[in-house]
């Protein structure tokens, strides 16, 4: 009984309407910007297309690109606080967590100071006559590559963080009393004890990735669009449902395989830990 | 022939064993220091960033990259714009009834799923997920169709129920740790003492669970206020939230007052930490050794089990 109220606004508000979506990415597009009740995938065709497909597979590219970053830099800065002293350790974890809930806007217009040709590294650049004429990185690709790793770093290091402390971290010690060297007390037990860390990690930030719209826009100049990007502008602008209807699905489709890939990674890891 | 039989003494294998201690010692300070390096400058990397917002913020002239002087001028800026501050208004309004809301579900949920195992239970942990594992954009996607088959214009309904749909796992979570943390015989103490299951709740768990749902209140506070992607698609005429507003000025150029905004905001935030308490904030993001767990990988550790 008590569900009751959580169950009916997921249902009314998640569930039912993925389930109107995926209808809809079915339909054809009216001409008022509604949908026409027909039953047809050439919505998917339509994003089959070269410009379309274009945009996913840059987006599964950069997506990938930003997954293998963080989730480096993640297990770097998980591991070194996980190694810092135990009173010392909520210390940096809120370290963390305040730019995460810092609002995402301001997060991201903040790297426009810092980039813009008027910016505090061109103008850095300059003093120092490294480089006089400014380097135009406001908007470029270098720059939304810099605002979803910026966007998405604490996620990186919160699973992992996570997994290492519930972990028995004697081991490490164990082993290098036994005369185990770095590299190998990372690869044979630092990242093995992390790996289920990592992998939440991945599935946290790869399809969130793809969804992002704002870094592109206002660090990227809209080019170089993400699936976020398709979706907004196909949806909000052109309003054509359908077609935004089924840019969804395939980004619902994504998200589960990822799932399926994580899921099915974390089971064998289990195994062989076991 | 001597060679080998030199280093089979157990004199020179002591000295072997020595030097590979030494390299092991190199090795390790290389591979520490590798890692503690990629780990300050990652520190440096999330903090540059907000201390030049701070700075930025009081600078006469922020668009040229040197100090020009300081000035106010941008805070009352920011309080001369009435859209600004009618768009302040509608966050609040939309962050303070979801964040209320969705608290009051959470802690429904999770008083039902610390305490029962019931039939439905991995269908619904797997419902209360999909919200964290499908993309926000498709989320807002899925409720604006939902809004206009109901024939509903889009407006602080639509963003309130979405920002429901945002915060109500992170609640959820959050309290279902607490409650599982709670010592169970403290309820069976209330009911052998005479309380029926409902005064039991209200005069025993709820004043246990109380920081908790103020930590709940708080975070989906926070994930409301800042989020703009939902608020993007779901707000209407009229109800254009901060952040959305922000980016609408954004979009068409800088606008040097967002670094004042950006300031309180950050203040903002630290306030909200400094409530919670950094104890209850750590054990939130980062999972909670031990029975009570909600975070991160845990959700993950669930979902995986629950397909």
């Amino acid at each position: 009984m008590l569900l009751a109220p959580a169950c009916l606004v997921l249902l009314a508000f998640v569930v039912i309407p993925l389930v109107l979506v995926f209808r809809d990415s079915l339909d054809a597009p009216s001409i008022y910007g509604g949908v026409t009740s027909k039953l047809t995938v050439s919505n998917y065709t339509t994003i089959f297309q070269s410009t379309y497909l274009g945009v996913i597979r840059h987006s599964l590219l950069v997506a990938a690109e930003n997954t293998i970053l963080c989730v480096s830099v993640g297990y770097c800065v998980a591991y070194w606080i996980v190694t810092r002293p135990p009173s010392r350790q909520p210390i940096l974890i809120l370290l963390l967590i305040v730019p995460f809930w810092t609002d995402f806007i301001v997060r991201t217009f903040t790297w426009i100071n810092l980039l813009s040709d008027q910016g505090v590294l061109n103008g850095l650049l300059r003093v120092t006559g490294i480089h006089r004429t400014p380097l135009q990185l406001i908007p470029s690709s270098t720059a939304v590559f810099i605002g979803l790793l910026y966007a998405f770093l604490p996620t990186a290091v919160l699973p992992i963080y996570a997994a290492l402390r519930n972990s028995d971290l004697t081991l490490l010690e164990a082993a290098e009393d036994l005369g185990c060297g770095r590299i190998a007390l990372h690869r044979r037990i630092v990242f093995p004890l992390a790996s289920v860390g990592v992998l939440a990690s991945a599935l946290l930030i790869f399809v969130p990735t793809m969804g992002v719209y704002v870094i592109t826009v206002l660090l990227g100049g809209g080019k170089q669009l993400l699936i976020g990007n398709l979706l907004e502008t196909v949806y909000l602008e052109f309003r054509d449902i359908p077609l935004g209807a089924a840019i969804s699905i395939v980004m619902v489709v994504f998200m589960l395989v990822t799932l399926a890939v994580v899921a099915t990674a974390s089971n064998v890891l289990r195994k062989r830990v076991q | 022939m001597t060679m080998t039989t030199l280093s089979q003494t157990p004199v020179a294998q002591g000295l072997g064993q020595g030097k590979r201690a030494v390299l092991r010692r190199i090795e390790s300070r290389i591979v520490d220091g590798a890692i503690g390096g990629v780990s300050v400058v990652a520190f440096l990397f999330l903090y540059v960033p907000i201390v030049a917002l701070i700075i930025f913020s009081f600078d006469r002239s922020p668009l040229s990259s040197s100090w020009t002087g300081f000035t106010w001028g941008w805070y009352t800026t920011l309080f001369h714009d009435t859209f600004l501050i009618g768009a302040l208004k509608v966050s609040l309004i939309v962050a303070v009834s979801s964040a209320v809301v969705s608290t009051v579900m959470a802690l429904m949920s999770a008083v039902v799923l610390s305490r029962l195992a019931f039939k439905g239970k991995r269908a619904f942990m797997a419902m209360l997920f999909l919200p964290l594992l499908v993309p926000e954009i498709v989320l807002s996607v899925a409720i604006i169709t939902m809004m206009s088959r109901l024939g509903l214009s889009l407006g602080y309904g639509s963003l309130i129920a979405g920002h429901i749909v945002l915060t109500l796992p992170y609640g959820t979570l959050l309290l279902f740790g607490a409650a599982t943390r709670l010592d169970p015989s403290l309820e069976e103490a209330a009911t052998d003492l005479g309380c029926n299951a409902f005064s039991a709740f209200m005069r025993v768990i709820f004043p246990l669970l109380l920081p908790a749902v103020f930590a709940s209140l708080l975070l989906s506070f926070t994930i409301s206020f800042t989020d703009v992607v939902m608020s993007n698609f779901a707000s209407g005429v009229g109800t254009t939230t901060l952040p959305v507003y922000v980016y609408g000025l954004l979009k068409t150029g800088i606008s040097p007052e967002i670094n004042a905004l950006g300031t309180l905001l950050v203040v903002g935030t630290l306030v909200i930490v400094g409530i919670i308490g950094m104890r209850q904030l750590v054990s939130i993001m980062a999972g909670q050794s031990g029975r009570g767990k909600a975070g991160p990988v845990e959700l993950a550790e669930l979902n995986a089990e629950s397909n």
